[in-house]
C-alpha cells in the first residue's frame, strides 16, 4: 500500500465531513484575499495613485468584517476537523484491535505490548494529523493560486521571480526527502526503546524494588534516554532548517521586489499600493510553502508509521487496515457480534494427532503429540519444567500457531482451532491469568451475558464466595490494573470464575490450583467434581488431580513419552515415578 | 493569567542550571536575530520614500535593496543556529527530568503502583515531560524572544510619533490580555482531555497485553466495544480541546485585523496633516505585521505551555507524591543471618479491614518458620511488612535487631531476599533479567549461579545464551524457568533473611525437587521464611506458624506440634494424607 492510498483511504472513509471540512478550510485560507485588495487600496489612495474608490475609514470598517467572518468559518471548520481526525485514528485502532485479537492469543504481537501500545499511539497520530493537515495544505494552495494569478497582472515577471525562492524551498525538501525518513525511524526507534523500558520498569516495579535495583534501571534509562537524545535533535534539526529558510524566503523574496521595483517604481508603473499588496500575498504564500514543506515531511514520516501499522497485521492483507468498520462517536457503538464458531454437534471425544508447535526464538516446543479426551473424562498432562505442556494446550486451543498436526472434534478435522476452541466449546484458565480495570463482576463476564444468579454459581464454582463476601462492595469492588488489588489466589480464582460462567464443554486449565491453599483447592476440586459431567484437560502435578485423573499425559522434551492412569504409570515409567516422588505430600 | 510562573521557574532553574554555557549562547543569537528583524523596516522605509521622492540623497534603491536582502540572510542563518541549541539544551534537561520522574515513581510503594497501568506511566512520564520539552525549547525561541521582538518594536514605533506609541501599545498589552484570559477558558479541557488520553491508552495497554485472556474467554467483541464506547469519550474531550484552539486563532485574526485598523487609521491621520510620509505609515502598518507574527506566536507558544502548564501539573503532583515508607535514620542491620521480630504487629490496606492483628513473631539467626494458612490469611501482607513494602499501623517490626524504620529501605531490601508466586520479568535479555544491570555481575558468576540452580542445560539451550532476549512477562519461559530466574536473582543478592512467598507452589515436582535442594543452600546460614499452601514444603521448617484471617491461631515447634493430634497443624497434615486419599 502506498502512503497516498494509505492517506486516501481515511480522506475518503466519511467522504462528506471531509469535503466540509475541505470547503470550510478553503474559505479560511482564502479569505485574507480581501484584506490583500483592501490595504492596497488604502495606500493608492494615499499616495494619490488612485482619485476614485472606498474612503479610508470604510477600507478600515471592511477589514475588521472579514476578519469576524474568518473566525466564524474557523469554528465550523475546527469542529468538522476535529471529528474527521477522531474517525480516522478510531478506524485504524479499531481495525488494528481486531486483527490482534483474531491471531492466536498467545502470539498475537510482534512486539512487546509497549512498543505495539507505542505504534498505536504515535503511528496512528502521525496518520491522523498528515491526514488532517492535508485541509491546510489544500486551502493554501487555493490562496496560493489565487494570489499568483492576481500579482501576475500587476508583474508577471516580478511574480516570478519573487516566487523563486519559495519554489527553491519545496525543490529541497523534496531533495532532503530520504534523509528525514532515516533520521525519523532512527529517533524513533530510540523513543520507543525509551518507552518500552518504562512499561517494563513499571510492569516489573515489585522485582526491581525487591532487588533494590531502582539506580541501576534508571541508569540504563538514562542512556536509552541519552541515545534518543542524539537521533531526535538531528531528526528535529533538519526538519527546522527547513521551516526556518522557508520563514525566511519571504523577506528575501520582499527584497528581491525592492530591487526589481527600484526603477518601474521611480517611473510611476508600480504604485506603493501594488508594493503593498505584494509583500501581504507574499507573507501567505511563505506561509503556504513552510507549510506544505512541513506537511511533505510528515507525509514522508507517515510512510514510516504506515509500515509499523501494517506489521500489526502480521499477514493479513494490508487493505484491512483501512477496512470499512463501523465507527460511531456518538450513540450505541456497533461492533460484530462474537464470531459463532463453526458448527459442530456435542462433544463426544477431541483428538489430537501429530501436533507440533515450536517457538519461532528458541525452536523448543512440542513435536507430534497425539492425544484423545472423551466426553466426561479427566486428562490431566505431566512433565517437568519446560516439557511444553503450556505450549500443548495452548496449541489445542489456538492460541499458538502450529507446524503440523490435526484436530479432531468427534472425528472431524477441525480447519481453525482458533476459531472453533471457544466458549460455549471450550473456556479456559491461563497459567498466568490477567484481570482487567473495573469491577470483578466485570471480570468475570467480560461481556458474557447472564443472570445474577448464573454469576454467583460460576462464583461458587471457584470458591471465591468467602472472598467476596469479605469485600465491602462484593462483586462491585474494583480490582485495580491487572486485578493487582486483589491476592494471588483471588485472581486465579476470577480467572476459573470467568471459565466456569460460560458452561465449556471442554475446561482447559492450566496449573489451576497453584497459587491455592490446600483447602481451597480441595473445595474448589469437589465443586468441580460434583459438577458431574464435565470433560476437563489440565496441567497439574497436584497429587488430587494426578489421582483423579482417567489419563495421564506425561511429556518430555516436547513429547509424549507415556499415557496410562496413575497407577500404570508409577509401574512402568521412571519419568513419571520420578515426578510423582519428587511431588508425593508425604 | 494563571500559568504557575513560578513552578515553571523552578523546573527551568533546577534542569537548565547545569546547561548555562549553551543557554548563554542561545540568549545571544536571539538577541542578534531580534536586532536584525527589527532593523530591516527602516531600510524599507527609506526606500520607498527615497523612490516616492519625499527623501533624497544618501545610499541608492539599489544599494537600500541589497542591504535589505543581506539583513533577511543573516536573519535566517542565526535563527537555525539558535533552533539547533534550543532544541539539544531542550532534550538534556528533559531527559534529566524524565529519568528524576521515572527514579521518583519507581521508589514510590505499592500503593501507587496498584492503580496505574504501565501504558500510563507511559503516558505521565513520557507524554507528559514531552509536552514539558515543548516548553524548555519553547519558551526561549518562542515567548522570550517573542516578547523582546515586540518591545523593541514598540520601543521603534514610539520613536516615529508617541500617539501611534500609545496606540500600539494599547492593542498589544489588549491582545496578550485576551489571550491570556482565553488561555484561563481553555485550560481545565486540556488538562482534562491529557487525562483521558491517559486513560484511553491505559485501556489499549491492557489489551495488548491481555490477548490470550481475552481469546479464551470469548471476550473479543466485548473488548471491541469497550474501546469503541472508550473512543467516544476520548472524542468528547478531544473536541473540546480543538475547539478552544479554535477559539485562540479566530480571536487573534479579530485582534489582529482591529490592529491593522489602528495603524492605517493612525498613519492616515497623521498623512492628513503632514506629519508622516507614506514611507512611514507603511513602517507603522509594517510594523503591525511584524509584532503579528510575535504575538501570534505568542499565541502558538502559549498554547503549547498550556499543555505543558497540565503537564507541569501532573509531574508535580507526582514528584509531590511521597512513599508511605521514607527512608529511616540509616541504622545499619547486622551482617550474616538475621533474627526476626515481630512485636505487637497490627496492618491493614484499608482502614476497618485489618489485614494482620496484633502479630507477635521471633526467629534467631538461622532458624527457618513455615507460614501456613488460606489465601488471603495475612501471609504475604507478613512478607511485604518485612520488605518494608508497607509500615505496621502498629507494633514494630525487627531485623537483626533494628527496628527497620530507622534503616534505609535499600539496606532493608538488600538484606532480605523475596521470591513470589508471580514472577516479573522484563522485555530485556536474560543477564539484564537477573542483574538488572548491574554490571558488576560478571558472566562467569552468573553462569555458576545457573549451574548451581540446576538452569545450566537451560542456558545451554538459549541462542544467545546471556544475551538471548526475553519476552515482557516472561513469555516463551516456564513458570518453572522464571521461577528458577527468580532464584537466581536472590542467590546473587546474598541476603540475610530468605522469604519465600508459594516459591515452589508451580513447579512440577521433578524441577521442584531440583529448586529444593538449589533452596536448602540458599537457606544455609541465613534466616528463612517460607510461606506455603503445600505441606511438603514446610518440611524443612525448625517452626511453623499458622494465620487466620490476620491472626496467629497456632505457633510452635514443627516436630512438637505434628506429634500433637490436637493441633491445628497435625489437621492439616492429615488434610493433606486425605487429600491424596481423594
Amino acid at each position: 500500500m502506498s502512503t497516498w492510498r494509505f492517506v486516501w483511504g481515511l480522506v475518503t472513509y466519511r467522504p462528506l465531513l471531509y469535503l466540509t471540512s475541505v470547503i470550510l478550510f478553503t474559505g479560511v485560507y482564502v479569505l485574507p484575499v480581501v484584506p490583500g485588495l483592501l490595504t492596497q487600496a488604502f495606500f493608492d489612495r494615499l499616495t494619490n495613485s488612485a482619485q476614485a474608490g472606498l474612503e479610508p475609514w470604510s477600507i478600515i470598517a471592511l477589514l475588521v468584517a472579514v476578519a469576524l467572518g474568518r473566525f466564524a468559518v474557523i469554528a465550523a471548520g475546527f469542529a468538522t476537523s476535529a471529528t474527521g481526525r477522531e474517525y480516522f485514528s478510531a478506524l485504524l485502532r479499531r481495525n488494528l484491535l481486531e486483527r490482534i485479537l483474531e491471531l492466536p492469543g498467545a502470539a498475537a504481537l510482534p512486539e512487546p505490548p509497549g512498543e505495539v501500545l507505542n505504534r498505536l499511539r504515535d503511528d496512528v497520530l502521525q496518520a491522523e494529523e498528515t491526514t488532517d493537515f492535508l485541509l491546510d495544505v489544500v486551502g493554501q494552495t487555493t490562496f496560493a493560486v489565487v494570489a499568483v494569478r492576481m500579482l501576475m497582472a500587476i508583474d508577471a515577471r516580478m511574480t516570478l521571480l519573487v516566487f523563486l525562492p519559495l519554489a527553491a524551498v519545496l525543490v529541497v525538501t523534496r531533495t532532503v526527502g530520504n534523509r528525514i525518513l532515516q533520521n525519523r525511524r532512527r529517533s524513533r526507534e530510540a523513543t520507543a526503546r525509551v518507552t518500552g523500558l518504562i512499561a517494563e520498569m513499571f510492569g516489573a516495579v515489585q522485582a526491581v524494588q525487591v532487588a533494590g535495583a531502582e539506580a541501576r534501571v534508571i541508569g540504563h534509562f538514562r542512556r536509552l534516554s541519552d541515545e534518543r537524545r542524539e537521533a531526535m535533535v538531528a531528526d528535529r534539526l533538519l526538519t527546522q532548517v527547513l521551516e526556518s529558510v522557508a520563514l525566511n524566503a519571504s523577506s528575501v523574496g520582499t527584497g528581491l521586489i525592492l530591487l526589481l521595483g527600484a526603477r518601474t517604481m521611480a517611473a510611476g508603473q508600480f504604485t506603493v499600493g501594488d508594493f503593498v499588496l505584494f509583500v501581504y500575498y507574499l507573507g501567505y504564500v511563505a506561509d503556504f510553502t513552510h507549510f506544505t514543506g512541513r506537511w511533505l515531511a510528515m507525509y514522508r514520516q507517515t510512510g514510516v508509521a504506515k509500515e509499523r501499522l501494517l506489521a500489526l497485521l502480521q499477514g493479513a492483507p494490508p487493505g484491512r487496515l483501512l477496512r470499512r468498520s463501523v465507527i460511531r462517536l456518538r450513540g450505541p457503538v456497533e461492533v460484530p457480534p462474537e464470531p459463532e464458531p463453526p458448527a459442530a454437534g456435542p462433544l463426544q471425544e477431541l483428538r489430537v494427532e501429530g501436533l507440533t508447535c515450536r517457538h519461532a526464538d528458541s525452536g523448543r516446543g512440542i513435536e507430534g503429540v497425539s492425544l484423545t479426551v472423551p466426553r466426561g473424562s479427566f486428562t490431566v498432562i505431566a512433565g517437568r519444567v519446560g516439557s511444553g505442556k503450556t505450549t500443548l494446550l495452548r496449541a489445542i486451543m489456538g492460541l499458538l500457531p502450529v507446524q503440523s498436526g490435526t484436530l479432531y472434534w468427534n472425528g472431524e478435522p477441525v480447519v481453525d482451532p482458533a476459531a472453533f476452541m471457544v466458549p460455549p466449546r471450550c473456556a479456559a484458565t491461563p497459567q498466568v491469568p490477567l484481570l482487567f480495570s473495573g469491577t470483578l463482576e466485570e471480570n468475570i463476564r467480560m461481556g458474557f451475558d447472564a443472570s445474577a444468579a448464573e454469576v454467583a454459581a460460576a462464583v461458587h464454582d471457584a470458591v471465591l464466595e468467602r472472598d467476596l463476601a469479605a469485600m465491602e462492595e462484593g462483586l462491585q469492588t474494583r480490582v485495580g490494573t491487572r486485578g493487582l488489588r486483589l491476592s494471588g489466589g483471588q485472581i486465579q480464582r476470577t480467572a476459573a470464575a470467568r471459565m466456569f460462567l460460560r458452561r465449556p464443554e471442554l475446561m482447559v486449565m492450566d496449573d489451576l490450583s497453584s497459587a491455592l491453599d490446600v483447602e481451597t483447592e480441595q473445595a474448589l476440586w469437589e465443586r468441580l467434581f460434583g459438577k458431574g459431567d464435565v470433560t476437563c484437560l489440565v496441567v497439574s502435578h497436584r497429587e488430587a488431580a494426578l489421582r483423579r485423573a482417567d489419563q495421564i499425559i506425561l511429556l518430555k522434551d516436547g513429547r509424549v513419552v507415556d499415557c496410562g492412569r496413575l497407577d500404570e504409570l508409577l509401574e512402568r515409567s521412571e519419568e513419571m515415578r520420578a515426578l510423582y516422588h519428587a511431588g508425593a505430600v508425604q | 493569567m494563571s500559568i504557575p510562573v513560578r513552578r515553571y521557574l523552578q523546573l527551568l532553574h533546577r534542569y537548565l542550571r547545569p546547561e548555562w554555557a549553551q543557554v548563554t549562547w542561545l540568549a545571544l543569537l536571539l538577541v542578534i536575530s531580534i536586532a536584525l528583524q527589527l532593523l530591516n523596516p527602516q531600510v524599507l522605509r527609506r526606500f520607498l520614500d527615497l523612490a516616492a521622492g519625499e527623501v533624497s540623497g544618501g545610499p541608492s534603491l539599489t544599494a537600500l535593496a541589497r542591504l535589505f536582502i543581506a539583513l533577511a540572510l543573516g536573519a535566517e542563518v542565526v535563527n537555525v543556529l539558535a533552533r539547533y541549541l534550543s532544541e539539544s539544551v531542550s532534550w538534556r534537561a528533559t531527559n534529566a527530568l524524565r529519568a528524576d520522574l521515572a527514579e521518583h515513581c519507581l521508589r514510590l510503594d505499592l500503593g501507587f503502583h496498584k492503580g496505574r497501568t504501565p501504558g500510563e506511566m507511559v503516558e505521565r512520564i513520557d507524554g507528559d515531560v514531552m509536552a514539558l520539552s515543548q516548553f524548555f525549547s519553547q519558551l526561549f525561541i518562542g515567548v522570550l524572544a517573542n516578547l523582546a521582538l515586540m518591545a523593541g518594536i514598540l520601543v521603534l514605533v514610539f520613536r516615529e510619533n508617541w500617539r501611534a506609541g500609545l496606540a500600539m501599545t494599547a492593542f498589544a498589552l489588549f491582545t496578550l490580555w485576551l489571550l491570556g484570559k482565553i488561555r484561563t477558558i481553555s485550560l481545565p479541557h486540556l488538562t482534562r482531555q491529557r487525562q483521558a488520553a491517559a486513560e484511553f491508552y491505559g485501556f489499549l495497554g491492557e489489551v495488548l497485553s491481555g490477548t490470550e485472556a481475552i481469546r479464551v474467554s470469548g471476550a473479543r467483541s466485548h473488548m471491541l466495544r469497550r474501546h469503541l464506547a472508550m473512543v467516544q469519550d476520548f472524542y468528547r474531550h478531544n473536541l473540546k480541546a480543538t475547539m478552544m484552539f479554535g477559539l485562540m486563532w479566530g480571536s487573534s485574526i479579530v485582534t489582529f485585523a482591529l490592529g491593522t485598523a489602528i495603524s492605517l487609521g493612525v498613519g492616515a491621520w497623521l498623512h492628513a496633516r503632514g506629519a508622516a510620509t507614506a514611507g512611514t505609515v507603511y513602517l507603522l502598518f509594517h510594523y503591525t505585521q511584524l509584532i503579528r507574527r510575535p504575538i501570534e506566536q505568542i499565541r502558538v507558544h502559549l498554547q503549547e505551555l498550556q499543555r505543558a502548564g497540565a503537564a507541569v501539573e501532573r509531574v508535580e503532583e507526582l514528584f509531590a507524591l511521597r512513599t508511605s515508607v521514607p527512608d529511616g535514620p540509616g541504622r545499619p542491620l547486622p551482617a550474616g543471618a538475621l533474627s526476626v521480630e515481630l512485636a505487637g504487629v497490627s496492618f491493614a490496606y484499608e482502614p476497618g479491614a485489618p489485614a494482620l492483628k496484633d502479630v507477635d513473631l521471633c526467629l534467631r539467626p538461622g532458624e527457618i518458620l513455615g507460614l501456613l494458612g488460606r489465601t488471603g490469611s495475612g501471609k504475604s501482607t507478613l512478607a511485604r511488612l518485612l520488605l518494608r513494602f508497607y509500615d505496621p499501623d502498629e507494633g514494630v517490626v525487627r531485623l537483626g535487631g533494628v527496628d527497620i524504620r530507622e534503616a534505609k529501605v535499600a539496606a532493608v531490601r538488600s538484606r532480605v531476599g523475596f521470591v513470589t508466586q508471580d514472577v516479573q520479568l522484563f522485555a530485556g535479555t536474560v543477564r539484564d533479567n537477573i542483574t538488572f544491570f548491574d554490571p558488576n555481575v560478571t558472566d562467569e558468576r552468573l553462569r555458576q549461579v545457573l549451574n548451581q540452580l540446576g538452569l545450566g542445560p537451560w542456558l545451554e539451550s538459549l541462542p544467545q545464551g546471556l544475551d538471548t532476549p526475553l519476552e515482557s512477562g516472561g513469555g516463551g519461559l516456564s513458570a518453572g524457568e522464571a521461577q528458577l530466574l527468580a532464584l537466581a536473582r536472590v542467590f546473587l543478592a546474598d541476603p540475610g533473611l530468605v522469604i519465600l512467598d508459594e516459591a515452589s507452589s508451580r513447579l512440577d515436582p521433578a524441577t521442584e525437587a531440583l529448586v529444593e535442594r538449589a533452596v536448602d543452600r540458599l537457606l544455609e546460614g541465613r534466616t528463612g521464611i517460607i510461606i506455603a499452601h503445600r505441606l511438603a514444603t514446610v518440611e524443612r521448617a525448625d517452626t511453623i506458624l499458622i494465620l487466620e484471617d490476620g491472626e496467629v491461631v497456632e505457633r510452635g515447634a514443627r516436630a512438637g506440634l505434628a506429634a500433637d493430634p490436637a493441633s491445628r497443624f497435625a489437621r492439616l497434615l492429615r488434610t493433606g494424607v486425605e487429600e491424596v486419599l481423594v
